[in-house]
């Protein structure tokens, strides 16, 4: 359904045109049968029969004007009332005074066709103003209003009121479907050419960073941004997952904003550490998602986040770090690594009685919680490495 | 030590033309001769047998074929060029079967014009070019292999396993260290280390391949019956 433009192929109007312009041309008919049938009672017989014919012969003659919305106009709609209307007071000239027998007009039920007319056209308001233009004629041609075409004249009003008001729905909900498509059309669109620029734009990023790190200097640091942007983009783009720009470590891992916790429910590890990637922070990862349990995962990541934010702290703004996710069958490992200066083993609890590891307290605090470790290792020259490990449950 | 070698000859596929243009100016002006360059998948394919290319720089990336059918398709002409997958970040599960199906490079656009032209150097010499987040790929799908169920039958090809050394190896190179310095901690020679590298890139691309024959003979096995 998906291709069809605004109002094609649903479109309400042409059938209904048609059906109405068929119910003119029976209930002609039938009133020139029920004329046939009545014409002992009036005295003008062939005066009517010339009436019934000039009816017949414009409702022929229009069928094709009256089977469209476009071609029928008002002007239409009121030269077919006022036909009616005359046939309704002729009644009153033709027939026989003395003769009450005759309950119907000449042109009856054909009265209610134009009445429909006008529905289709113009909804319930001009069906009203029809139908009470066709009762008025009615009571005019009795000479008084009695019960029985008290009763056509309701029963006229409610099927034009009706008519009307369904016409009414239909074409406010075929003008909210064919809005509703456009929308739809116009978000594919959309997102189309969002695809196309973003991609462009990745591109272009890409190649500053690039350029800007072989010009170096300022061009570098601009390279650089570039280069962190990009990579946020692209996460942006491909997972819905807002990274992290600014290489600061999130301390409230991501988490759905008034989730109910699920104690049994598992994340994706990657999709916590990755948006810490940028152009200092390069993350690996298997290819397939590696579970964990909620709060295992946010915690883990939260040490992991730390870690990182330790990395720049101690090592240095310009320091590069890399993130290894290891998915084993019993544990799940996470190595931070960075290239700084690093330490001699021997100075390592020097270091962290000086408060130098000091982030490595909560680390550790973190990991043991989760019944796992985390392991410092440094040697001069050759930067700090640290090794989260977190024991898998046994999946049942 | 390439100074009196032939010029590598080097094909440049990449949707960008903005990039293309870049690598291939980068790769002309170092000395490489460009013999052709590509938009679309289709036509690496087309172009690559005439134009002979020792190394396809390829971006996974293209409009029409997937990057990895035309790795796959490359693959399998003769003689095959070798590839270097040049990509964006974040298409790694798109990387992990490129290099499966043979591709032995990947390098992320971000790359400097030094590391591009070392890695087109490396592939064209037969040495496997991985990044830390290549090697994080490769060490997560031996894992996955080993612990994934054996096929049904005993003839099915056994899980490729990585040796010890190897697994050492390819951690370190996902925590960034260069190929001098994990031959400096680990005691070994660059050699040595690049052969490991090697290795694990190897049985990979074997295990993928003796898959694929055995899909496609029982495939076959059954369209007889």
């Amino acid at each position: 359904m998906g291709s069809g433009r605004p109002g094609d192929g649903f479109s309400v109007e042409q059938p209904l045109w048609r059906a109405f312009s068929a119910f003119r041309l029976l209930t002609a008919l039938y009133a020139v049968g029920r004329y046939a049938g009545d014409s002992k009672y009036y005295d003008h017989r062939l005066a009517a029969w010339v009436f019934m014919g000039v009816l017949t012969l414009w409702t022929v003659a229009t069928m094709r004007v009256f089977a469209s919305p476009e071609r029928c106009g008002w002007n239409w709609l009121s030269a077919d009332l006022g036909l009616i209307v005359v046939g309704n007071l002729l009644t009153r000239a033709f027939d026989s005074p003395a003769n009450l027998a005759v309950a119907v007009t000449l042109p009856t039920i054909r009265a209610a066709a134009s009445v429909l007319g006008f529905a289709l056209r113009g909804g319930w308001r001009p069906a009203t103003l029809a139908a009470v233009v066709v009762g008025l004629a009615n009571v005019a041609e009795r000479g008084r209003l009695d019960w029985t075409n008290a009763h056509n004249i309701v029963l006229l009003l409610v099927a034009g009121v009706a008519i009307g008001y369904v016409v009414e729905l239909a074409r406010a909900g075929e003008r909210a479907l064919a809005t509703a498509l456009e929308i739809q059309a116009a978000t594919r669109e959309r997102e189309r050419l969002a695809r196309d620029i973003h991609d462009g734009v990745l591109q272009v990023l890409a190649m500053v960073q690039r350029r800007g790190a072989e010009v170096g200097g300022e061009a570098g640091e601009l390279g650089a941004l570039a280069g962190e942007q990009e990579i946020a983009l692209r996460t942006l783009i491909g997972e819905g997952l807002a990274p992290n720009p600014s290489y600061q470590a999130p301390r409230r891992p991501l988490r759905k904003p008034g989730a109910e916790p699920d104690p049994g429910a598992e994340q994706d590890l990657r999709a916590l550490i990755g948006p810490l990637a940028g152009s200092r922070v390069t993350v690996s990862a298997p290819g397939t998602p590696v579970l964990l349990p909620d709060r295992t995962a946010t915690e883990l990541s939260a040490a992991v986040s730390a870690a990182v934010d330790n990395v720049r702290r101690h090592a240095g703004p310009r320091a590069q770090a890399w993130i290894l996710v290891e998915d084993e069958p019993g544990e799940v490992v996470v190595s931070v690594r960075d290239d700084g200066p690093g330490f001699a083993a021997t100075r390592l609890g020097e270091a962290e009685r000086e408060g130098r590891l000091g982030v490595s307290q909560s680390i550790r605090g973190r990991l043991r919680d989760l019944g796992g470790s985390a392991e410092i290792s440094s040697a001069p020259g050759q930067g700090t490495e640290i090794e989260l490990r977190v024991p898998r449950q046994r999946r049942s | 030590m390439t100074t009196d070698q032939p010029a590598i000859r080097v094909m440049v596929v990449d949707d960008h033309p903005m990039w293309r243009e870049a690598v291939a100016r980068d790769l002309a002006d170092a000395g490489c001769e460009v013999v052709a360059t590509a938009g679309d998948g289709r036509e690496a394919v087309r172009r690559a047998p005439a134009a002979a290319a020792q190394v396809v720089v390829l971006d996974l990336n293209l409009p029409d074929l997937p990057g990895v059918e035309v790795c796959r398709q490359l693959m399998g002409q003769q003689p095959a060029p070798k590839v270097l997958v040049l990509s964006a970040s974040g298409e790694q599960a798109d990387v992990l079967e490129a290099v499966k199906s043979g591709a032995t490079g990947y390098l992320v656009k971000s790359a400097s014009r030094e590391e591009l032209l070392d890695a087109v150097r490396r592939t064209a010499a037969g040495d496997a070019v991985f990044t830390p987040g290549l090697a994080g790929l490769v060490l997560g799908e031996f894992r996955r292999l080993a612990v994934a169920p054996s096929p049904d039958d005993s003839r099915g090809p056994a899980a490729p396993r990585l040796t010890d050394r190897e697994t050492e190896v390819l951690r370190l190179v996902a925590k960034g260290l260069s190929y001098k310095q994990i031959a400096d901690r680990l005691v070994l020679s660059h050699r040595t280390v690049q052969n490991h590298v090697q290795n694990t890139l190897g049985k990979l691309q074997l295990h993928n391949r003796v898959e694929l024959v055995r899909y496609a003979m029982e495939r076959g096995l059954d369209d007889d019956r």
